[in-house]
């Protein structure tokens, strides 16, 4: 379980989140909602002890994580996959040798092993013919879905942080990356999917966690989300309704 | 001037160029990371630092040339152009160079990789960004530098050569001859041990502005030239000081 209590982070003279208080189990399908600056990936960030609270406690399994150093982090790392933003690949190594980075690190898989397992992930991911590409001749959601087969090369985790998955892509594209998280989430590992869309979240999510100003504004299931009074949080409803008039 | 701010800063650089030199002693060990390195800073460097060295050295011996006729001693091109390109001109000159080319590449690499979250992808990984990015940099610097040194320096004594022989019309025999008397233990050492402090202060210095590198593609620009900047700057500062010392300790008097 991840918990933080009353949580509170600055970048600079700037507050980004505010007494945050909330946990989630490792199984959850979390979707962390609001607009830019938030303080969403931040949140995403201190889970991974990237960055350190300002004061309040990050507890994962049992642990404060706050206070530790790079090597105590490691394990608690292992416990998550994370794909950033923008994918985060590797400039210099193609498809396969981001793929098989992890595998490169922390396996003793011979090289035939580590290609059939590159080539079974993006095979899952539906990318495999972009084996021996190099990054920048990727498009938007294959970069994506390399970066999601990246965090499948081990078993270690228990749990996938996504930081706007499908922000940037094109409605298809999103919507198969939002496919390919809910088939993910079948295995029994959750996620915490941070996104300003809330299309995307209510495909894939369970729960909802709503910030405003740094602070929780709302937490709740699917059914509590799309009945919440909150002028805010209906902005977003709207928002939603305009996109897709049945997606409610 | 934020002074704490500057301490942390000053406390994170020394960490990071101790413990990015000490990486190397210890596993894991990346040879193909350093390897890949090593090609990109020496294989890649070796062509400019042939052009600026050989260069440098015709020029030396050109502005000698002209100095010394009035003197009627021109036979001492040879020496002079030596003893200044084997402790002096080719030690610094190739570490600017491989600044300009190599610190350069690395400050902006690191840079881009730490605003891309590729740095935080390595820590999430649970491996060490300063075992995995700086210590084969360190590593590859501290082999390559020296290399491109002796490179250069071989090749700004040929350019000597060209204009002392060529232009000056003087002995290559006298020119050869001098050369191989300036060759001391003393002035070998003296100009050898440069490249590996100045090899140490680039990869460090331009490793620590790349990773710390904030604020999207200005930050990106400010961080490289700085890394550019301040080398040059250590560069300098420290041939001046090494000299003083080297001097000192194979008992040149002043």
């Amino acid at each position: 379980m991840i918990r933080f209590e009353e949580v509170n982070f600055a970048y600079g003279a700037r507050s980004v989140l505010r007494s945050v208080s909330l946990s989630v189990d490792f199984p959850e399908r979390v979707a962390v909602l609001g607009g830019s600056g938030e303080g969403k990936t931040t949140i995403l960030k201190l889970v991974l002890g990237l960055i350190r609270p300002d004061s309040g406690s990050i507890i994962v399994d049992g642990d404060d994580i706050s206070h530790k150093s790079e090597g105590e982090l490691r394990e608690t790392r292992m416990k998550f996959s994370i794909v950033f933003q923008e994918g985060a690949l590797f400039d210099s190594l193609d498809v396969k040798e981001n793929v098989a980075f992890c595998l490169r690190e922390y396996t003793e898989m011979s090289e035939d092993e580590i290609d059939a397992r590159v080539r079974h992930i993006l095979s899952s991911v539906g990318v495999e013919q972009a084996l021996e590409l190099m990054p920048e001749e990727l498009s938007g959601g294959m970069h994506r879905r390399v970066s999601i087969a990246r965090s499948l090369a081990l078993d270690t985790p228990r749990m996938f942080l996504y930081d706007e998955p499908t922000t940037g892509l094109d409605p298809i594209n999103a919507d198969n990356i939002c496919r390919l998280i809910a088939e993910l989430s079948k295995e029994g590992k959750g996620f915490i999917m941070v996104t300003h869309k809330v299309s995307d979240a209510l495909k894939v999510a369970d729960r909802f966690i709503f910030l405003r100003d740094g602070s929780l504004l709302f937490d709740g299931n699917r059914h509590e989300l799309l009945h919440a009074d909150h002028p805010d949080i209906k902005l977003f409803i709207n928002e939603l309704c305009i996109q897709d008039p049945s997606g409610l | 001037m934020d002074v704490k701010r500057t301490i942390n800063d000053l406390q994170d650089f020394y960490s990071l160029s101790l413990r990015g030199l000490l990486g190397m002693f210890g596993r894991p060990f990346y040879f193909k990371d350093a390897l890949l390195q090593m090609d990109y800073a020496g294989a890649g460097s070796v062509v400019i630092v042939v052009i600026v060295n050989l260069f440098v050295g015709m020029a030396l011996s050109l502005q000698l040339a002209a100095e010394l006729s009035t003197l009627g001693m021109k036979m001492y091109i040879g020496m002079i152009v030596g003893i200044s390109v084997v402790r002096e001109l080719g030690p610094v000159v190739t570490a600017l160079v491989f600044t300009g080319r190599v610190g350069a590449g690395m400050a902006s690499e690191l840079g881009s990789m730490s605003l891309g979250h590729q740095v935080d992808t390595i820590r999430v990984f649970g491996l060490d960004p300063l075992k995995k990015l700086v210590t084969p940099r360190i590593v590859s610097s501290l082999i390559m530098l020296p290399a491109l040194t002796v490179i250069g320096v071989a090749v700004a004594l040929l350019g000597g050569y060209y204009i002392a022989v060529f232009i000056s019309h003087q002995s290559g025999t006298v020119y050869w001859s001098s050369i191989r008397k300036i060759m001391t233990v003393e002035n070998v050492v003296a100009g050898a041990s440069k490249p590996f402090i100045f090899a140490y202060l680039i990869s460090s210095i331009c490793c620590y502005m790349g990773l710390s590198t904030r604020g999207g593609s200005v930050g990106l620009r400010q961080s490289t030239t700085r890394a550019v900047v301040l080398s040059i700057v250590m560069i300098i500062v420290a041939d001046f000081v090494l000299t003083r010392i080297l001097l000192y300790l194979l008992g040149f008097s002043v």
